[in-house]
């Protein structure tokens, strides 16, 4: 069975940077929101296996999605993926319980090497 | 020459200054223009310390414009127009220039090697040329500046400039809450002077009365030809009884004033109208024009008096 | 001329810019030791002669300190980079860098943030589109007591478009605010749009 995987980013250009970075003959289902209050609603309707997160976004943003998924515990691999990569924030990311953390812009290594250290691949 | 050749031959011999330095501040390279106006040996350069080898250089002000160089991967600029020069250095144009050393634009570039800063090199361009043609600009336009502010005849501020300044007087006075008086004066019967003396000795008298009058007034105070024979005085900070007392004080140092002219001596006498700053003037013009009735009364009354206006 | 961007431009554009800044923010972080949040900076194509009256606007006849700086980049990809700073902001701007108060004037201190903000931010622009810049030294074309409309309406003479880039910096201790404002002659946003393209044909 395919892992469901969830991409949010309210920038058309990084969803499809992501989807292009996830390695080939990896077998997925890829669905794709535009923003925080999409994503909640996505994972409260859907099963998803991973989910990768940008943090600055309208409506409700990266963190806000963290802070409701550690809550309601709803999908247990979120990888950030940001362009705001102070210290500061992966720190933050990390211990609203993000996986990891990928600096943007993202690339095949950059996710393959993730995917690895957690046993994904 | 092959390319390395003519590459080194254009570094040492460009007219501007390039000095490379590593991450420790250790000098790789200078070329002939540092060598030549930083007075230094090329053969001691290499290796050395920047600092210990240009004492002179503003160490920590430097060394933080380096770390932005090597920690940024940027490039910093110094313009002579904020700092005159990093590297002490004499100019060329020893006769024509106020300035003692050479002023210089410099840039600091990152050069990198395997994605990492490794050393920066700093080049420095000779803008005394530039900086001596706009002091003399600025020069220029100074002069310009208070040219157009003053009376030609009488060598106090003119009738534009006293009323720009009015303004602002009025406006500081009003938004701080502070008191301001201003003062018209004008010459008693200067239509006689004119008639007696000639136009050359009307001249005359309004100059040394100007002069003498301002060697009376403090130093925030300004007085400013009005009209032909009228001027007007602002004296900021200062409230109506205290003008009023300075009024009084011109009044008798001009009528014990003798003037001399073609052997003649000529006395004068003034008519002055004093106004205090009040809520209820708008604008420095509410001012003048009651300031003026002032005068008026002083005339009327037998001339050679000061008077207060009161609302 | 008249060019816009088309959304697909405009979205590739805006995430280009926010990734330099977000790479601007951590190194000036490490640099100037010390947490620096930006927002995501709003991006906006507007004709240069609409300029002085959407900044009239904005400062409001507040006094202003603007710095100029020349970039340009292989491609055909140059302009002048404008900061825009509220003169009440300036000093606390300065005073960022670490400089003994002797040691350098404001308007020395305003020149080089204005170059650090704008070299970092174009240098990893620059990378993210596989260009490289060079660029001139920055100049304080404008201080106290002067407007700053009439110094845009100077150079709108000069400059057809202008790519405004709303940025709000904010560091721990301080916040500041002050405005990034690209100017690009027409050609040059002709250029930026054919790279967007090949970035979009990438992907």
């Amino acid at each position: 069975m395919s892992i469901p995987v969830l991409i949010c980013d309210d920038s058309a250009l990084a969803r499809k940077q992501v989807k292009k970075s996830l390695p080939q003959g990896w077998d997925i289902d890829v669905s794709m929101v535009t923003n925080g209050r999409e994503a909640i609603d996505y994972l409260r309707a859907n099963r998803v296996g991973i989910m990768f997160l940008d943090l600055t976004m309208p409506e409700i943003d990266g963190i806000g999605v963290l802070e409701i998924n550690k809550a309601e515990k709803l999908v247990d691999f979120v990888v950030v993926v940001s362009a705001d990569i102070q210290p500061d924030m992966k720190k933050k990311v990390e211990s609203l319980g993000a996986l990891a953390f990928i600096n943007k812009p993202v690339s095949t290594d950059k996710l393959n090497n993730i995917l690895k250290d957690y046993g994904l691949l | 020459m092959n390319i390395t050749e003519l590459n080194s031959f254009v570094v040492q011999q460009i007219n501007s200054g390039v000095v490379i330095i590593d991450a420790e501040y250790n000098i790789d390279l200078i070329n002939h223009f540092v060598v030549l106006h930083g007075g230094v040996k090329k053969e001691q350069a290499k290796g050395q310390n920047l600092f210990s080898l240009f004492p002179e250089l503003p160490e920590h002000w430097l060394k933080r414009k380096l770390q932005s160089v090597f920690t940024l991967n940027t490039p910093a600029f110094s313009s002579w127009e904020q700092r005159q020069y990093i590297f002490k250095m004499p100019h060329s144009r020893p006769i024509t220039t106020t300035n003692d050393f050479m002023a210089q634009n410099c840039t600091i570039l990152p050069i990198v090697e395997k994605g990492e800063v490794k050393q920066a090199c700093i080049i420095i361009e000779d803008a005394t040329d530039v900086c001596y043609y706009q002091q003399q600009l600025n020069v220029a336009m100074n002069k310009l500046e208070k040219s157009n502010q003053t009376d030609g005849l009488t060598q106090v501020a003119n009738r534009r400039y006293w009323e720009e300044r009015c303004i602002i007087e009025f406006d500081t006075a009003q938004r701080h809450d502070r008191p301001l008086s201003l003062m018209l004066f004008d010459l008693d019967k200067f239509k006689n002077i004119n008639d007696t003396f000639g136009h050359r000795g009307g001249d005359q008298v309004l100059v040394e009365l100007a002069a003498k009058i301002k060697d009376l007034l403090r130093s925030a105070d300004l007085i400013g030809r009005y009209g032909g024979e009228e001027f007007g005085i602002i004296c900021p900070n200062t409230g109506g009884k205290g003008a009023a007392e300075l009024s009084e004080r011109i009044r008798k140092e001009v009528q014990m004033h003798k003037i001399m002219f073609e052997g003649q001596a000529i006395f004068v006498t003034l008519s002055i109208g004093v106004i205090e700053i009040s809520d209820q003037y708008k604008s420095y013009e509410e001012m003048l024009s009651r300031a003026d009735m002032a005068l008026y009364q002083s005339k009327r009354e037998g001339r050679n008096r000061v008077t207060l206006y009161k609302a | 001329m008249n060019i816009t961007l088309s959304e697909d431009q405009r979205d590739c554009l805006q995430e280009l810019i926010n990734v330099a800044m977000g790479q601007a923010s951590d190194k000036l972080a490490r640099y100037l030791e010390t947490f620096v949040h930006l927002d995501v900076p709003y991006i906006e194509l507007v004709g240069s002669d609409t300029l002085p009256l959407l900044f009239a606007q904005k400062y409001n006849g507040s006094s202003v300190s603007v710095v100029s700086q020349g970039f340009y980049g292989n491609d055909g990809i140059r302009g002048e980079s404008l900061l825009v700073y509220r003169r009440d902001n300036a000093k606390e701007v300065a005073s960022l860098l670490g400089y003994e108060p002797e040691e350098a004037n404001e308007n020395e201190q305003l020149a080089d943030i204005s170059s650090i903000l704008t070299t970092t931010f174009l240098n990893g622009l620059a990378e993210l589109i596989s260009n490289q810049m060079s660029y001139s030294a920055p100049r304080l074309i404008s201080s106290l007591n002067t407007s700053l409309d009439s110094h845009l309406e100077q150079l709108s003479f000069n400059w057809e478009l202008a790519l405004k880039v709303d940025i709000s910096y904010q560091v721990t201790d301080y916040s500041f605010n002050c405005d990034m404002i690209l100017l690009i002659p027409g050609e040059a946003i002709q250029n930026i749009q054919s790279v967007l393209d090949r970035i979009l044909e990438e992907y």
